[in-house]
């Protein structure tokens, strides 16, 4: 759409948000009012946690950020499998990448604890097989954020660099997938916050992630509102941050307005 | 493996079938229809409304479902299963309300003018020109949600609500047969997701006269 008709469009496309300084300035007055409301609750106990709780959340991030990195790297070979591969290849990646998309994540988390363990006679701890289990999960679901982004590039990239004398691998390597890498980075950034959510749910083998570590506190001092508050708002925080991050780089990503 | 012995349980697995069925079911219908409201409240521009919604959305979205159905179970003192259905229609709303906003507003600003120009009312023009071509665009991403609903109801578990994954870890446990009761629960996750998936085909098929 060019300039001038955007302008035409402008009382219909004008954005309803007001000035930042005064939406800013009434959520924070929301946000003190609740916190005096909530300033009875047993914060003392949480601020004892602290140390415990904070060892969780690292726990978590860990779980997060390794699951993500294996992800992207495994999700980028099924990713390429996916366009690239031949008959076999391609089938057996969208087969991998379907069928975890459509398994409820615990049920992947149960997979690797209890299903696969008995019949390969082997043990594994709770913490490698939620790492093992979450990468499982970022593999596909980050293999179809690569494909998106690899399929955004125009082909007549990869036919310049064709013409141009390149071969596959450096053409996939330096060519198609710095500019893929750019084009899904909203995408990214918004399966790091699927992932570390996910996290949460490593509760059923019992890795002592930030949520568990919360629940392990609350059932010894029993301080379940500042508990639970506590709980959402580190969720919460960490999460705004990385969704704010996804609208600088898109502002049309999500919650237009 | 030993599979008759899953065939023993196969009362277990069928009613943990039903229950993921049913709370999966009145999650999606309610999820899309408060999602809806919530998409419409923002397509108003009203400027109050629109920040709380997207306040509500960025909260919903943010925190993991765990955590508010935890919340809903040991704060708020609601039972198992109203507990998991209300945590899974919050948590799908949000995602599903910003479906529903963006595939309003993806329809080109010319199609409810044209409307207008030819003499419809607003009402017309809403139903005749801008529902069907937002339901066909809006197809394929709730196609995900509904997915995603059905997913996430696992979670509901951790409550006590006997659905598939209860009922598949109770039989692990019963049996120690863990990968044959896994096999069989994620064999029927992918039949309910297929299921939505070919049903959301076939209605955005009839939808063509759009």
């Amino acid at each position: 759409m060019s300039g001038a008709r955007q302008s035409i469009r402008q009382p219909i496309q004008q954005s309803t948000r007001g000035p930042v300084s005064l939406r800013a300035g009434v959520w924070l007055a929301l946000a003190l009012i609740g916190a005096w409301l909530v300033r009875n609750f047993h914060w003392d106990v949480v601020w004892r946690a602290a140390p415990f709780l904070l060892r969780g959340l690292e726990v978590s991030w860990e779980l997060a950020i390794l699951s993500v990195l294996i992800g992207l790297l495994t999700g980028t070979l099924l990713a390429a499998a996916r366009l690239y591969g031949v008959v076999g290849i391609r089938h057996a990646a969208i087969a991998y990448i379907e069928l975890i998309r459509s398994t409820p994540q615990i049920m992947i988390i149960f997979w690797v604890y209890f299903g696969v363990p008995p019949l390969t006679g082997t043990v594994l701890n709770p913490w490698p097989a939620a790492l093992i289990a979450l990468s499982l999960i970022a593999s596909a679901y980050l293999a179809e954020v690569v494909r998106a982004g690899l399929l955004s590039v125009p082909a007549v990239h990869r036919e310049s660099a064709y013409a141009a004398g390149l071969r596959g691998a450096t053409i996939f390597l330096h060519i198609v997938l710095p500019q893929a890498l750019r084009n899904m980075l909203p995408a990214l950034i918004a399966h790091i916050i699927m992932i570390f959510k996910v996290t949460s749910l490593v509760y059923l083998i019992g890795v002592i992630d930030f949520f568990r570590a919360a629940m392990l506190v609350n059932n010894r001092d029993f301080a379940p509102y500042a508990i639970y508050l506590t709980v959402a708002l580190v969720y919460f925080g960490c999460n705004f941050v990385l969704s704010t991050l996804i609208r600088r780089f898109d502002p049309r990503y999500t919650l237009s307005a | 493996m030993d599979w008759p012995v899953i065939w023993q349980y196969r009362a277990a697995i069928l009613q943990g079938l039903a229950y993921t069925v049913v709370i999966s079911a009145l999650a999606i219908v309610g999820s899309f229809l408060f999602g809806t409201l919530l998409g419409y409240l923002r397509l108003t521009r009203h400027a109050l409304l629109t920040e709380v919604v997207n306040g509500y959305v960025e909260i919903v979205r943010n925190t993991p479902l765990i955590v508010k159905l935890f919340f809903l179970y040991y704060i708020a003192g609601l039972d198992a299963f109203p507990s998991g259905l209300v945590a899974l229609i919050v948590h799908q709303s949000g995602y599903i309300s910003d479906v529903i906003t963006a595939g309003f507003r993806s329809i080109s600003p010319e199609q409810a003018e044209s409307g207008y120009a030819l003499g419809l009312s607003g009402r017309q023009v809403f139903v005749f020109a801008l529902l069907p071509q937002a339901a066909r665009l809006t197809i394929p991403p709730l196609t995900s949600q509904f997915i995603e609903v059905v997913k996430n109801s696992a979670v509901v578990m951790f409550v006590g609500v006997q659905e598939l994954t209860f009922e598949t870890q109770e039989i692990s446990q019963a049996t120690l047969r863990s990968f044959e009761a896994a096999t069989v629960a994620t064999l029927l996750y992918v039949t309910l997701t297929s299921v939505i998936v070919g049903g959301m085909t076939s209605l955005g098929r009839r939808l063509r006269w759009a």
